[in-house]
């Protein structure tokens, strides 16, 4: 009996789920019992999830503590724990030594530079560097007449070629008496006048390279100084040529 | 002791201190060969006097003699040397480029200075560079003052005198014939003023505070000059009351002014002219004033002459 039951099963027609008719086929498409599952799953999962928090919430206990609470912290969304103190490489003291070194070392430098400058300026008195900043020179007079016929190379009795040598103007007696010693030729006063113009601008270099050593090491200095944990607030930024400047809130030291 | 002004000679068992003049130890040339005894010393004709006696005559290149410089002066080397508009001043024109005065103790250096020789013919003369960062004066002479007074045979009262570097110079420029009374009332840098002067017999110095002249006034002559560089507020009135003691008439002042010693608040300009009414009143005629400038900062120097003489009638 059962195979001719399977036998008329084989010429019945096969149930089919209801398509969208014709007429409205502008509403789009029909949901058929599998697309209505996966829409049901998702929802009781959702509910069950639900449940399930809101169960866990309802049995907590307010006592309960991990480290990782305090370990971990968010990045981007998600727990990531933090890194250990063992880990870090340089620790906050010693980067403070390594800091003072550095300024030290700076410093010792530029005191180097500083002793060179200084040796190098007493032989080398800027006699006639053209971009002298011009000083001022006054002479007391009696009387206004003589303000009126007042001539500077006759008042200092030297050649009126000489007044603008202003590192010495010799008087018309020096002049005729006395005589330049060592005098040589003029090759070698031009070799001499090289060196000298030589001599010029290793000073410069060196006052350049002292005063940027003097910027390294202020700051240096700052950074080292923020370190520190009182309030401060900046007052200007740091540019090329100088430190940043720090206002500290005053504090008593004991 | 100021370091880089240290006479070397006085540090215990090295020297043995200063053995009157012409010692050996008394700091010589900063480097090297203190007790050398090999250089010229005994042998050299001009042992007498300023050279030393032996030691203390270093002399590491082991060439004898006095050539000077810190670090030898080659042969081929020169220097070219101009007389300056002030007599006793030079300008020497080589590889440097220095105000330099003639040194009267020949192969030593007062403060660390250097020293050139140039020889002509025979005669060798040394002569020491003069820092105008340093020295007021020397800015001064650099700066194109007209007189500064201060000349061979000049009898010169320097108030102000500190450790002795500038004195030096001025001893230099007034030669054996002229004297110079420095005065310091710093017991620290007359320390060093002194040592300064135990090789410079020209030197008189006068560890007094220069508000009171009459501490000193058995010391000191009638003076052709008075030089200043105190620095104090009331450093006109110093002056002032040293003029009225030592100062010939018709003699001469120089006097340094740093405007910030003297008014911080002020523009230095018109510190300058109050300091120069100042002097009118007291007697003393300023001729000229002139700023430092490019060797110090607010700085001037004022050149004046005491109880002038009166004006010939015309």
């Amino acid at each position: 009996m059962s195979s001719f039951r399977k036998a008329l099963k084989s010429r019945q027609r096969n149930h089919h789920e209801r398509s969208q008719p014709g007429f409205r086929k502008n509403l789009g498409l029909l949901e058929k019992k599998k697309d209505y599952k996966l829409r049901a799953d998702d929802y009781h999962k959702k509910q069950n999830t639900l449940a399930a928090l809101r169960k866990k919430a309802q049995d907590k206990n307010p006592d309960e503590f991990y480290f990782k609470m305090i370990n971990s912290q968010l990045e981007d969304g998600a727990h990531v724990v933090k890194r250990d103190k063992e880990e870090v490489e340089v620790t906050e003291e010693q980067k403070k030594v390594m800091r003072t070194q550095d300024i030290k070392y700076v410093e010792m430098k530029r005191v180097a530079e500083a002793k060179k400058i200084e040796r190098l300026k007493g032989e080398l008195h800027l006699l006639d560097a053209d971009s002298k900043q011009k000083n001022k020179h006054t002479f007391f007079v009696n009387s206004k007449k003589e303000v009126a016929s007042f001539d500077l190379a006759d008042h200092l009795n030297t050649a009126p070629e000489l007044v603008d040598r202003v590192y010495n103007r010799p008087t018309l007696e020096t002049l005729e008496t006395k005589v330049i010693q060592a005098a040589a030729e003029t090759k070698s006063v031009k070799k001499l006048a090289r060196q000298r113009r030589q001599q010029y601008k290793l000073l410069s270099q060196r006052i350049d390279r002292e005063k940027k050593m003097f910027v390294i090491s202020q700051k240096i200095q700052t950074r080292k100084d923020l370190q520190d944990k009182t309030m401060k607030v900046r007052v200007k930024k740091e540019t090329p040529n100088a430190a940043a400047i720090y206002k500290f809130k005053t504090k008593r030291k004991r | 002791m100021r370091p880089g002004f240290s006479p070397r000679g006085d540090r215990g068992g090295r020297g043995g201190g200063f053995r009157g003049r012409g010692g050996g130890g008394f700091g010589d040339r900063g480097r090297g060969g203190f007790r050398g005894g090999r250089g010229g010393g005994f042998k050299s004709p001009d042992g007498g006097g300023f050279r030393g006696r032996g030691g203390g005559r270093g002399a590491p290149r082991g060439r004898g003699g006095p050539r000077g410089g810190r670090g030898g002066f080659g042969a081929g080397r020169k220097v070219l040397v101009e007389p300056h508009r002030h007599e006793g001043v030079f300008i020497c024109r080589g590889k440097e480029d220095a105000l330099v005065t003639k040194n009267m103790v020949v192969g030593e250096s007062v403060y660390g200075e250097k020293r050139m020789s140039v020889e002509e013919g025979e005669t060798k003369t040394e002569y020491r560079a003069w820092n105008p960062f340093r020295s007021k004066l020397a800015a001064a002479i650099l700066g194109g003052i007209d007189q500064i007074h201060i000349k061979p045979g000049a009898k010169v009262m320097y108030l102000g005198a500190a450790s002795g570097t500038t004195v030096s110079h001025v001893s230099d420029i007034v030669g054996p014939e002229g004297l110079v009374y420095a005065v310091e009332f710093s017991h620290r840098s007359g320390r060093d003023l002194l040592n300064v002067a135990k090789k410079r017999t020209n030197i008189i110095p006068i560890i007094e505070d220069a508000r009171h002249p009459h501490k000193y006034r058995m010391l000191v002559g009638m003076v052709d000059v008075i030089f200043a560089d105190v620095a104090q507020p009331d450093q006109t009135r110093i002056v002032a009351l040293n003029a009225h003691n030592f100062l010939k008439n018709g003699g001469h002042f120089v006097i340094s002014i740093k405007a910030n010693c003297i008014d911080s608040t002020a523009a230095p300009e018109a510190v300058f002219a109050s300091e120069v009414k100042k002097m009118s009143a007291e007697n003393m005629k300023p001729q000229e004033q002139l700023t430092l400038e490019p060797y110090e900062r607010d700085h001037a120097v004022v050149v004046g002459i005491y109880r002038p003489p009166p004006k010939a009638k015309n």
